[in-house]
């Protein structure tokens, strides 16, 4: 037993060490007073623990899957990727804070420690094997989003945004909790494998009931992708937290929540039959919705935060067009997805930002004439909103050709309209800011503190995976085809 | 596959060589930015008389000796895959052509030089990617890649209302695109299961040959013909671009408020990439879908030769008199499309060349016209005369200004003749009640066109023109090679036709075969 224990740990060492970096922070936190030394050391401390969780999880990209510790995770490559992708949204994030004037004075460190905290609830649900480790990771990942998105303790809209949150969160996720109780009631066992075989023995009538607890089930999920119905809450606590939260919202749970959700989906609804036929059904019906809506309310607001917060969720739509088809090539294309959304997000949230804290609103206008004043960086925001709409050659339109190459490869051909025709209108949001920042006059002409070397390298370093992965994305396919082979087997 | 001669790569690309020429030059030194623009272009001019020169007119279909071919992405099996043949040829040709001669037109142009020219030369490359690609990808690739220096190059140089001209010309594109873009995957997936394909692909001609006619889709229930329905999404990316009524509201407002040279490529150019799509996708992938729906096409076709004309002769703005004509010519093309006889192709794909050039000149014209005037109203909105009696003050402008409308309005002798006859005689034995109400469409041309003139050019000569200069001796330089190509191949088409014949002459046959 004791070796077997060995060897799970062996397999866990990213999230320990995450764990370890976490406590680490805290430790530093609150034994040096407060100074520029402290400062440095606690950035070099974050960063160096998450370029090594990074390495590990690159170095054990490629080793087969394995069951830990009694077969509540798994690790697989699938997940190893997932994890590797919120690390590094992780890491952005936390420049990204260190940079924004939205979050100032301890706070700032405060907000990596807890960024850290969520990833590893992210971790943990990408690698959960049965019901408990959802619900673990779900409420580790959650928990802390409450404190993140109430982060600016002072003003109303960030405490309100983390109210609504956590009363949206505890209801969901006691939904979930009682959908979870009742597929244990009906088949025994937590353990997903389990399920699955248990799943297939049932009569009709037993799976006709067991359909309701897996759209519960589904709740929790979809609560935390934020996909229609369970939307609500999303455009306000993205609104009220500070932007680098914003940011990290749109990037860890979301890619966390998928993963989750194509684990459950490939696991569970991989044979075909009448449970794979509903739970298909309502998938394809919430993408749909969930594209449609935050592209259309996407297209009226008047903060670019906002925008991007609706976009995320029409994104989450996209991506979950893949869960829908059930297949390798549907967890290819979201995994291609996902990497491509994360370096667009990071260049589109870091811009925002920097342009945010000059001018303390992010209003469209802000943007106006921005190519007088900084043509690098309006040619960064360009080609990161081209590609979020799909334009090619960039990597948003490969990642949208291999969302539509899953959805037609199982003749979804309505579904994929739907696809299509929502990136034309997902066009004109995105267009909106190329317009004025390339079209208009310009409002004035002082600098913004932002957009220092290296901050602008760091926005330039960050586009040319968005320009590379459209055009030569052969390894990348590579890639996201050795981590999705496994998955549900 | 790959051939011989890496002329394609070579000209597809020397456009970017320039691109990047320019990125290095600072921002200062326009004259050696507009320089290098104009010696690039010219060069890439010179490359594809080079291959006009080697081009076997003899070959059917592809040219073998031309074809570039590099696998790209290895799982989707995308190729970097060029070719060229005689229906290509003509456009690559025309493109090439234009650019050169608009370069020279931009020269006056002050704002950003830089960026202009390095958009323009860009554009030039994914235009050629378009007329060039042999994989459906990479077709796909760069006929989207193309709208974004047009958005930019509209919507930074235009006129007062350049932001909406642009982004409606935008989103109607993408919108047609996005359609043709699920066509295309859709059949990339079912290409493996056909017995002569195979292997799933998105070689264009592995393709064509009517291969998809017995499939059929579920959508809502109902079993549909998978080749109709494609074609019809594929048919209104195609239409959008060309533009075919009633989706051809964009283009009234991207060439009024476009820079003459961008207006010139729009017309010249890629109202024909449009129609190059049905020659080279639409029709030979599902020519069943295509003889299916050639009736429909016709009379979309007839609509757009009467209501463009109709509309051009109600316009005051000259700029947008001549966008409205290009409908309306346009028309021409698609009803010698829907003929889908030797006559009537060739007479399609001529009048592509050929609209292109005389089109272009009259553009060119009206540009040099507004670059005096700083306006372009035939009549005011007030109801005064715009111009009148530009005949007595600027009379070389004037020739040229009578050549270009000639040639537009298809007077025997010169270039619109020809493939308008052409047109005329493909299409009169299938459908006589169009090809009649069609000639009623070229007698509004000729009318539209000659009241134009004859508001503009004669009577008395207003205050305002007495100040205008006639044409100086670059603008005569680029106006020359059009006029040359509209007396020449007025008289004798032989040199396109030649080239286009034996490829033309294919798709005909292999759409006579569902007929």
């Amino acid at each position: 037993m004791a070796i077997n224990y060995l060897a799970s740990i062996s397999r866990y060492v990213p999230e320990l060490l995450s764990v370890v970096i976490m406590v680490g922070l805290v430790l530093i936190e609150s034994c040096y007073d407060n100074s520029e030394r402290k400062k440095g050391f606690f950035y070099a401390a974050t960063f160096i623990g998450l370029l090594f969780v990074f390495i590990n999880l690159c170095v054990s990209l490629t080793e087969a899957p394995s069951a830990i510790f009694t077969n509540s995770m798994v690790i697989d490559p699938f997940s190893t990727l997932v994890k590797i992708i919120m690390v590094l949204g992780t890491m952005a994030a936390i420049y990204l804070s260190k940079e924004s004037k939205d979050i100032y004075g301890s706070l700032k460190s405060e907000f990596a420690i807890m960024t850290i905290g969520v990833m590893i609830g992210g971790m943990i649900l990408a690698s959960a094997n049965n019901l408990l480790m959802v619900y673990i990771g779900i409420e580790t990942l959650s928990i802390l989003s409450y404190a993140l998105a109430s982060f600016k303790k002072n003003e109303e809209r960030s405490s309100e945004a983390g109210l609504k949150y956590s009363l949206y969160g505890g209801i969901s996720s006691g939904v979930m909790l009682f959908g979870m109780s009742h597929i244990f009631g009906m088949l025994g066992s937590i353990q997903f494998p389990e399920i699955m075989a248990g799943l297939y023995e049932l009569s009709t009538f037993e799976t006709a009931v067991l359909i309701p607890s897996f759209i519960m089930f589904f709740a929790g999920i979809g609560y935390k992708i934020a996909c229609v119905p369970f939307h609500m809450w999303a455009p306000d606590v993205y609104e009220g937290s500070p932007l680098p939260v914003t940011a990290f919202f749109s990037i860890v749970p979301k890619v966390a929540g998928m993963a989750v959700l194509l684990r459950v989906t490939m696991v569970f609804f991989g044979q075909e039959g009448a449970l794979q036929v509903s739970w298909v059904g309502i998938l394809s019906v919430v993408a749909a919705l969930t594209m449609t809506v935050g592209n259309v309310s996407a297209i009226g607001q008047r903060s670019v935060k906002r925008m991007l917060a609706f976009s995320s969720i029409s994104h989450a739509g996209m991506m979950m067009m893949g869960v829908v088809v059930v297949s390798e090539i549907g967890t290819r294309s979201i995994l291609f997805y996902s990497i491509t959304y994360l370096f667009m997000t990071l260049v589109a949230f870091f811009i925002t930002s920097f342009v945010a804290d000059k001018y303390g609103n992010d209003h469209f206008e802000r943007f106006s004439g921005l190519i007088k004043r900084y043509p690098m960086m309006t040619i960064m925001m360009s080609i990161v909103m081209f590609s979020l709409a799909g334009m090619p050659p960039l990597s948003g339109f490969v990642a949208k050709f291999n969302i539509l190459s899953a959805l037609l490869s199982e003749k979804y051909y309505i579904l994929a309209l739907i696809a299509v025709l929502n990136s034309v209108v997902s066009l004109y949001y995105y267009m909106k800011i190329i317009r004025l920042m390339v079209f208009r006059e310009v409002e004035s002409m002082e600098p913004i503190v932002g957009f220092g070397a290296l901050n602008q390298s760091i926005i330039m370093t960050m586009t040319v995976p968005v320009v590379m992965i459209g055009i030569f994305w052969s390894g990348i396919m590579h890639l996201t085809e050795g981590a999705s082979i496994f998955l549900g087997k | 596959m790959n051939g011989h001669s890496n002329l394609l790569n070579l000209i597809l690309w020397m456009p970017m060589l320039g691109v990047l020429a320019i990125l290095l030059i600072p921002k200062t030194k326009e004259n050696w930015i507009r320089y290098t623009a104009l010696f690039n272009t010219i060069i890439t001019f010179a490359l594809t008389i080079v291959l006009y020169m080697k081009f076997d007119p003899t070959v059917p279909g592809m040219q073998q000796y031309f074809n570039v071919f590099h696998p790209w992405i290895s799982q989707f099996n995308i190729n970097y895959s060029l070719g060229v043949d005689g229906i290509s040829l003509p456009m690559i040709v025309l493109t090439s052509l234009l650019f050169s001669l608009c370069i020279l037109c931009s020269w006056t142009i002050s704002k950003s030089v830089k960026g202009y020219f390095a958009l323009f030369l860009f554009l030039q490359s994914s235009v050629f990617g378009v007329f060039m690609s042999l994989d459906f990808f990479l077709f796909y690739v760069y006929w989207e890649v193309m709208l974004i220096p047009m958005f930019f190059l509209i919507g930074i140089w235009g006129g007062e209302n350049r932001e909406y001209a642009a982004v409606k010309f935008f989103l109607y594109t993408f919108f047609g695109s996005v359609l043709m873009l699920v066509g295309m995957v859709a059949l990339y997936f079912v290409s493996a299961d056909n017995p002569d394909i195979g292997t799933n692909t998105f070689d264009i001609l592995a393709m064509s040959g009517g291969k998809f006619t017995d499939l059929s889709l579920r959508l809502f229930g109902m079993d549909i013909s998978f080749s109709k329905f494609f074609f019809v999404m594929m048919f209104i990316g195609f239409a959008i671009k060309v533009p075919v009524f009633p989706f051809h509201t964009w283009l009234p407002h991207a060439h009024v408020q476009a820079p003459t040279a961008i207006s010139v490529i729009l017309a010249g150019v890629l109202l024909k990439m449009g129609t190059y799509g049905f020659l080279r996708i639409a029709f030979p992938i599902f020519p069943q879908a295509s003889v299916h729906f050639a009736d429909c096409i016709a009379w979309l076709g007839l609509i757009n030769v009467v209501y463009g004309a109709l509309c051009a002769m109600a316009q005051t703005d000259v700029k947008k008199l001549i966008a409205y004509s290009s409908v309306s010519h346009m028309g021409f093309v698609m009803l010698g499309l829907a003929a889908m006889t030797v006559q009537g192709m060739n007479g399609a794909v001529l009048q592509m060349f050929n609209h292109g050039t005389s089109t272009a000149m009259m553009f060119l014209l009206v540009g040099i016209l507004y670059e005096r005037s700083h306006h372009r109203w035939i009549v005011r909105p007030d109801g005064t005369k715009g111009f009148g009696g530009l005949y007595t003050q600027l009379p070389k402008y004037s020739i040229v200004f009578i050549i270009a409308m000639f040639a537009s309005m298809g007077l025997p002798g010169l270039s619109g003749f020809i493939s308008e006859a052409l047109i005329f005689l493909g299409i009169y034995e299938k459908y006589t009640t169009i090809t009649v109400l069609a000639l009623f469409g070229l007698l509004i041309g000729a009318a539209y066109l000659l009241w134009m003139f004859k508001r503009m050019f004669f009577g008395e000569v207003i205050e305002e023109c007495k100040s205008y200069t006639d044409m100086n001796a670059r603008e005569i330089f680029y106006m020359s090679p059009l006029i040359v190509a509209v007396v020449v191949f007025g008289i004798y088409p032989t040199p396109i036709l030649d080239v286009m014949k034996v490829s033309v002459g294919n798709l005909v046959s292999l759409l006579a075969k569902f007929n």
